[in-house]
């Protein structure tokens, strides 16, 4: 399925519609500029003329666009902002999509423990989150890598990520690397725009639409957690998520950054992130750290658990174990 | 950025917003996380979760605590193809020959030490058949056959209560129902069988 059709026009008989050039954020703004150069009476036909449907439609994304960034919003514009997302997806894609904006719960902390002696290298907990989050198919990105190491190997940066056997295999071992959720994240320091921050339960989130993406992040990254849209990302419609989240698994544009983020649209509903449900062998434990009585809590008390690369001082909410 | 190409207004409109932005201080976080949750000590009050939850699949109640106090366990019988025994196992004799090959032989357990492997009735109770039975002959119901487990595989067990093997279903919040031995480990033959990954990783380049 060529996603740009349904992403730039649905309506093939609009003489107008650009099918070619697909309408994001970077286009909107370029046509808006030249519009505004021009005079407000030329807005319409900015970015491709076309692509903006309707009044409705342009209305919505003029909103879109000089929105705040969302740490500055009140719960009220969050909630514009969501609503008006859900109609542009309807106009734009014809999808329904529930987009919801749930704030972090109070008393709340995320944590992830990995079980190192349990994962067995299936690889379920990607295509789950490959699924869950709507991730591109077409660069065919995933958050999650499970790297398969020999015995005696302790960091998985000389392990092999790109296994494909049958598995597990004799003598290994299996270690999923994701976001870290670090406490003290280097990735949020090196964003010029503040356009990723972490959350008061420990969520490192983007705001896409804040995103430059100028990747800083990504080399500033020691756990390769953040994954970077080349192009628009390709979601078949059957496939797609439709309960999102504005910090979460909602439809990013190219030229934006994301990464895990515990499935925020999951987690802060009491549930567990898609990797987490699909594992299994119970490799993924999740819960609040703040909860002495929480399964992450009893893992950290009485296993011999270690954190990745703890000298860097990023301070990750990711533990590795052994039984 | 890739296209430099933004008018100067656009630019001025970028700055101005990027002004304000407040400060950031969330991110230093003094003493670190691990501080933090051994100073957090209050149980969690699961009621400040919004979303209703409620138990994902039918379950039962399990027979011991965890330290959050009580937890429920996936049921079995449900799941099982040959439930009730009693069917066929009613006590009336069998008179075909090879019957226990032709009933159950797809059934090849692969389970204890080559020396001693376990026989059917360590964990099936002859006159019973729908119940398990422990080494004791105390007779267990096939939802809990984590206690006839238990009995030989303290350790797992002990982390399966606590949370550090199997694992929840569903929700980390709310009630906890956590999955049963037998819901991942066939008890004929325990061991997790080698296969295909469900998807492949591509390179991963630097860029990404
Ligand atoms: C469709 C009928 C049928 C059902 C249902 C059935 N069995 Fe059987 N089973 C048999 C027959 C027939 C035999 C062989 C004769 C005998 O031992 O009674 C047998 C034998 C056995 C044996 C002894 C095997 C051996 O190698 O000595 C066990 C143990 C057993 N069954 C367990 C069960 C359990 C547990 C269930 C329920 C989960 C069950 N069976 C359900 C028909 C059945
Ligand atoms: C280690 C203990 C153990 C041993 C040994 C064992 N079983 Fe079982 N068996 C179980 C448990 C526990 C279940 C319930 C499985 C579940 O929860 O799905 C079961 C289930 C069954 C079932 C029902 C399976 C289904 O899906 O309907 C049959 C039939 C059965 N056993 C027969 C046998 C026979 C025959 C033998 C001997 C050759 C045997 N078992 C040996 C523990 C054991
Ligand atoms: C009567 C004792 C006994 C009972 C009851 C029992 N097991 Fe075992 N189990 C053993 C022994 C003995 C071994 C072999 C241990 C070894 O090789 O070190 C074993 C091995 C295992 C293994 C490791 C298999 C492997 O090849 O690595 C698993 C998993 C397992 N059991 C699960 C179960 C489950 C699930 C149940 C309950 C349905 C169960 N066991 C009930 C005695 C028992
Ligand atoms: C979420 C799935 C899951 C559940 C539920 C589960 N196990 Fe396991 N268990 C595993 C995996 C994965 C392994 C890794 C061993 C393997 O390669 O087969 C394992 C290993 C084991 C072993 C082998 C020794 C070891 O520690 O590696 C035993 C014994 C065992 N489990 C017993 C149990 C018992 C008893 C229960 C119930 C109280 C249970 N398991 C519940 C997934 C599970």
């Amino acid at each position: 399925m060529d996603p740009r059709k349904n992403k730039i026009c649905k309506k093939p008989e609009e003489k107008d519609c650009r099918q070619t050039k697909p309408c994001g954020r970077r286009e909107f703004l370029k046509g808006a500029a030249k519009a505004a150069a021009l005079g407000g009476a030329a807005m319409l036909t900015g970015c491709g003329g076309g692509m903006l449907g309707s009044k409705e439609e342009l209305s919505l994304r003029w909103k879109e666009y000089f929105k705040k960034h969302y740490r500055l919003m009140t719960q009220e514009e969050k909630e514009g902002t969501v609503r008006r997302l859900e109609s542009l997806a309807k106009i734009q894609n014809g999808v329904n999509i529930q987009m919801s904006s749930t704030a972090p719960i109070d008393g709340v902390l995320f944590g992830y423990a990995f079980n190192v002696t349990r994962c067995e290298g299936y690889m379920e907990c990607v295509a789950a989150c490959v699924k869950e989050n709507n991730l591109d198919r077409k660069s065919n990105m995933q958050y999650i890598r499970i790297f398969e190491m020999e015995h005696g190997q302790l960091t998985p940066e000389v392990g092999n990520a790109k296994f494909y056997h049958q598995v597990p295999v004799e003598d290994h071992f299996y270690m999923g690397v994701q976001c870290n959720q670090c406490q003290n994240a280097p990735c949020v320091k090196a964003c010029p725009t503040k356009a990723t921050w972490q959350e008061p339960d420990g969520i490192v989130v983007v705001d896409y639409d804040w995103c430059i993406g100028c990747r800083y992040c990504i080399a500033a990254c020691p756990y390769y957690g953040r994954r970077f849209n080349w192009n628009d990302p390709v979601v078949p419609e059957e496939e797609m998520t439709k309960k999102q989240h504005y910090l979460g698994n909602r439809m990013r544009g190219r030229g934006q950054m994301e990464k895990c983020t515990f499935c925020v649209q999951r987690s802060r509903a009491g549930r567990l992130p898609a990797c987490v449900e699909a594992c299994p062998t119970g490799a993924r434990v999740f819960g609040n750290l703040l909860d002495p009585d929480s399964e992450i809590r009893f893992v950290l008390k009485n296993k011999k658990v270690f954190r990745w690369k703890e000298d860097l001082g990023t301070d990750p909410k990711f533990w590795y174990f052994v039984d | 950025m890739k296209t430099p190409t933004l008018n100067h207004w656009l630019y001025g409109i970028w700055v101005a917003l990027l002004i304000m932005i407040p400060a950031d201080e969330a991110y230093t976080a003094e003493g670190g996380v691990v501080d933090t949750y051994k100073n957090a000590t209050a149980p969690f009050d699961e009621n400040t979760v919004d979303a209703a939850l409620s138990l994902p699949i039918p379950s039962v109640l399990v027979t011991e605590r965890y330290q959050g106090g009580r937890f429920w366990v996936e049921t079995r019988k449900d799941k099982m193809q040959r439930f009730k025994c009693r069917q066929c196992h009613n006590n009336k004799p069998v008179k075909v020959t090879r019957a226990a090959e032709i009933a159950h032989g797809q059934i090849a357990l692969k389970h204890g030490s080559e020396s001693r492997p376990l026989s059917c009735y360590t964990c099936h109770k002859k006159d019973e058949r729908d119940f398990l039975v422990t080494e004791q002959g105390t007779k267990i119901d096939m939802d809990h056959s984590y206690q006839m487990c238990g009995q030989c595989h303290f350790r797992q067990k002990k982390d399966w209560v606590g949370g550090a093997h199997g694992k929840r279903i569903s929700y980390w919040a709310g009630q906890r129902v956590v999955k049963n031995c037998t819901g991942c480990h066939d008890p004929h033959s325990p061991r997790f069988k080698k296969r295909w990954p469900v998807i492949y990783s591509p390179p991963l380049s630097k860029s990404q």
